[in-house]
């Protein structure tokens, strides 16, 4: 009987991976059909860290805010910035994902498969998480090699860490907003207001501590100012795991409250969609 | 008879929001006016059989069909497809069913029609050799072997109509829903299809099929029983020989008399707050 269950799980996983490499391989072969924009996509990658590395030769090396960093702006922005990009991907995909397949008009054939409604999110979003954290890899490896990004001791279990608990986290951000438009259909009031205080508060471009202290207290809100603390210190400051842990309890707290929030939320918008019979409106 | 039916719906109500405009919103903060799309639908479908959805357009045909492969909840009455509640049991309705949804924009248009194909079908857990069968078996009935390989936005309408019919043969569904699906084909190609579903899939294969047209000489070609939809009612059901005794009486009187019985009842208006 166990082994029944076992071999039911298995064909159930397999079966699952099946359907996300289903789903890969659609939006991979319709990326190669935009093939001038796929090409800009990497390239713009350069000139994104050119830029830093140029601004970067105004900011004297040892500026204090920078200190619990490594000391360097630009390896501070370049890990900001691919990363920020990253975590962009996770909480915009989903809500993307929706929108266009709401105006796009395969909503309804997805549906009506044989396939949950998480599962057509998770796939139909794995694409451009893949294509992202490729971007996210070639945005470090360029600045190394062609611009001289210097890592520190490099804090594997810490990088993975943050990067699972902060992967978590925007998704769940994410699922927000998916719900938000299945409902409303347009204009996206969570990830305008994340999106906008996470660019200005969150550290990207800037350490927090150079904020003025009156407004500081909102960057220690947002989740990405624990992701990106979390991640540049494992990075490049040689910080050890305990050295992380703050950061790492800050986003568990976020994801105790923000994950059963967005799955309530989204089964609620389905349900009212459907209830509405605006599934497929745009 | 006391086989499962296929289709069961019991007093079915379905009733949509109607947006207002901003001085309707401040007026009325809290009332949301609705149109009934369906208004009390019952019917019975047994398995193995051709059901023609015969009404004009706006009827609730497409609301129905969409309540039966659960992509619209109902507001009340109960809903079985193959023995599973629609409402309680989505999952496992969709398992049971397949829709050839009437509609071009449904398909990924970068993509071949093939490679649309082989998406839909390993979302409905086919995969590898078994997937690639289904896909030649469903491109021959439908004529497309040929075109499978250019891309979608290639097609002509009558094509991508053809597509839409092979993604919906993909899984060997017990029951197949299909909303107008002849009205861009050429006589021919729509000859074609009914045959198939109708010489193959129902009388070989003992599959049920629920096809909703407007098309009457259709519903009279393809149809074993039919049902008069209108306002969201079901005006006239029956099997189309005894509707028809025999043949002696032309459907299309049976249609006209429905309707204007319809428009002769006492049904207010359709909006309601």
């Amino acid at each position: 009987m166990n082994g029944q269950a076992m071999n039911g799980g298995i064909r159930k996983l397999r079966l699952f991976l099946a359907k996300l490499l289903a789903f890969l391989r659609r939006d991979f072969r319709e990326a190669l059909t935009y093939k001038f924009s796929f090409l800009y996509s990497l390239v713009g990658v350069f000139f994104s860290t050119a830029t830093f590395f140029f601004v970067a030769k105004l900011v004297p090396s040892g500026t204090p805010s920078l200190g619990p960093f490594g000391g360097d702006y630009f390896s501070f922005a370049v890990v900001g910035v691919a990363f920020s990009s990253l975590l962009g991907i996770f909480q915009e995909g989903l809500p993307a994902v929706i929108r266009s397949a709401q105006t796009s008009g395969t909503l309804e054939a997805l549906l009506v498969t044989q396939t949950s409604v998480p599962t057509v999110l998770l796939g139909s979003s794995l694409y451009s998480l893949a294509f992202q954290s490729f971007r996210t890899v070639l945005h470090l490896v360029l600045a190394m090699a062609v611009f001289g990004l210097k890592l520190g001791q490099v804090n594997w279990p810490g990088v993975l860490s943050v990067f699972l608990m902060t992967s978590v986290c925007f998704l769940s951000l994410g699922i927000l907003s998916a719900s938000f438009i299945l409902v409303y259909k347009m204009g996206n009031p969570l990830s305008w207001f994340i999106g906008s205080m996470s660019g200005l508060l969150g550290g990207m471009v800037f350490p927090v501590a150079i904020l003025p202290a009156w407004i500081r207290w909102v960057s220690y809100l947002l989740p990405v100012t624990y992701s990106l603390n979390g991640m540049r210190r494992s990075l490049l400051a040689s910080a050890g795991f305990s050295a992380i842990l703050p950061d790492i309890a800050a986003l568990a707290a976020f994801n105790a409250v923000l994950l059963p929030l967005g799955l309530l939320a989204f089964r609620a918008a389905i349900r009212k969609a459907k209830k509405d019979g605006t599934l497929t409106h745009y | 008879m006391n086989e499962t039916p296929a289709i069961l719906v019991e007093n079915l109500v379905k009733r949509y929001p109607v947006i207002g405009g901003f001085r309707e919103l401040l007026r009325h903060p809290l009332k949301r006016p609705t149109r009934t799309a369906l208004d009390g639908v019952s019917l019975r479908v047994e398995p193995g059989l051709s059901f023609c959805l015969l009404g004009p357009n706006g009827a609730g045909k497409t609301t129905l069909i969409k309540v039966l492969t659960t992509l619209v909840l109902p507001d009340g009455g109960r809903v079985f497809v193959n023995g599973h509640d629609a409402e309680k049991s989505p999952a496992a309705v969709r398992k049971v069913i397949g829709f050839a949804i009437n509609d071009e924009r449904s398909f990924y248009w970068r993509l071949s029609g093939r490679q649309n194909l082989e998406f839909f079908g390993a979302l409905n857990g086919l995969r590898g050799s078994q997937l690639a069968e289904k896909i030649a078996a469903v491109l021959r009935i439908t004529g497309l072997e040929s075109a499978a390989d250019l891309r979608f936005n290639a097609y002509s309408t009558g094509m991508r109509q053809m597509l839409a019919f092979a993604r919906a043969l993909l899984t060997d569904a017990e029951i197949l829903f299909v909303d107008e699906p002849t009205r861009s084909l050429d006589p021919q190609a729509a000859a074609k299809i009914r045959k198939f579903l109708r010489d193959e899939l129902v009388g070989v294969r003992r599959k049920t099929v629920f096809w909703a047209t407007h098309d009457l000489a259709e519903a009279g070609e393809f149809g074993h029983e039919i049902a008069v939809i209108d306002r969201g009612r079901i005006r006239v059901r029956g099997q189309v020989n005894a509707l028809t005794s025999g043949g002696r009486i032309p459907l299309k009187a049976i249609y006209e008399k429905a309707l204007a019985d319809s428009w002769a009842s006492d049904r207010p208006g359709d909006v309601a707050a």
